[in-house]
């Protein structure tokens, strides 16, 4: 029984991590890429549950040589990306970063991620907290 | 009450088989009023092979426009596509599978080399086309499919703007519908079959 608790309680960790000031960061992937891909892309959802609103102003990874914010639109049927300065995550609100919408883009690194790696990121917000969170490699539809 | 149904629906069977055949309610695609005659076109294909108007004949095929170095909406279109190939691959009654082809708005980049790493990892069948800017504008042009460089990260990382749409090819190789964003695989993989049907019914 114990062992078991125990495996719930880690798994539960990796999946569930408590950032800097008051967010939640749930449900962090990467989409797996194919072998000759260039960038690669990460979501997740931020949930802020305190009371003051929060900015994340950058993300950093010691996975990949650059993280950027953007986020993808479809404007009179025409997909465009555009880079992101910061993103503003409301008090007592959440921010889904996923695909077609905002999404973190990275250079794909020398060495292939696949599905079943682990990376982590570091979430920079506005007051200088700096939380590391993990996120799966998934393949995903 | 029912017994007011059953006839109301015979007579609905009984008149959709004598008329016309009924054009398909669509919800996520968009049937032209008539095929479009696409002109030729010379691309190639990820194997280096040439592909033309005629690599469009003999099979209906799906084609989306997008980049390798797109990180975001295309791999979620072709994962999309792949489920769409999943779905009609159980379908029993299709005797040939329709054909996915992903042509690349970014010919600069997007050599065959690069295609063929890139596209069959979504679909063993998916088909990379690139090539030259012209033919490829020639193609793009008659479809309505846009496109454009965007300012990327720094110099060597620009984007694509390009359009979202799956366009959808009759098997004499003409524009025959678009699938819009946002896209639905159970929609489309449906949609399609009533497509198909219907140009059958029709012919």
């Amino acid at each position: 029984m114990k062992p078991f608790i125990l495996t719930v309680l880690l798994y539960g960790w990796s999946l569930l991590a408590l950032a800097g000031p008051a967010i939640l960061v749930e449900n962090a992937w990467v989409r797996e890429a194919p072998p000759s891909a260039q960038m690669m892309s990460a979501y997740m959802t931020l949930k802020n549950t305190g009371s003051d609103d929060v900015v994340l102003v950058d993300v950093e990874s010691p996975a990949f040589r650059m993280v950027m914010l953007h986020k993808s639109e479809v404007v009179d049927g025409i997909a465009r990306m555009s880079h992101q300065d910061q993103l503003l995550i409301p008090a007592g609100g959440s921010v889904e970063l996923k695909p077609g919408s905002f999404h973190l883009m990275m250079p794909a690194p020398g060495e292939r991620l696949q599905s079943g790696d682990r990376v982590e990121f570091d979430l920079i917000f506005a007051d200088g907290s700096t939380t590391r969170i993990q996120a799966d490699v998934r393949k995903k539809p | 009450m029912k017994i007011h149904i059953i006839p109301m629906l015979l007579a609905t069977v009984l008149l959709s088989a004598c008329g016309q055949p009924e054009l398909p309610q669509l919800k996520q695609g968009t049937l032209l009023p008539s095929a479009k005659a696409v002109s030729d076109f010379q691309l190639t294909d990820h194997n280096g092979k040439p592909f033309s108007r005629e690599n469009l004949r003999g099979k209906w095929s799906f084609a989306f426009f997008g980049y390798t170095h797109c990180p975001d909406v295309c791999p979620t279109s072709l994962s999309m596509l792949a489920q769409v190939m999943k779905k009609l691959e159980k379908d029993s009654t299709l005797d040939t599978l329709p054909q996915v082809i992903f042509v690349s708005v970014d010919p600069e980049r997007d050599t065959p080399e690069l295609m063929a790493k890139f596209v069959p990892y979504f679909h063993p069948d998916f088909i990379g086309v690139t090539g030259d800017p012209q033919p490829l504008l020639l193609l793009t042009r008659q479809l309505g499919i846009m496109y454009g460089k965007a300012p990327g990260d720094n110099a060597d990382n620009y984007l694509v703007d390009h359009s979202a749409s799956i366009i959808l090819f009759d098997p004499d190789g003409n524009f025959l519908a678009l699938f819009g964003m946002p896209h639905d695989p159970d929609l489309i993989a449906q949609e399609f079959i009533a497509i198909k049907n219907y140009y059958e019914a029709t012919r």
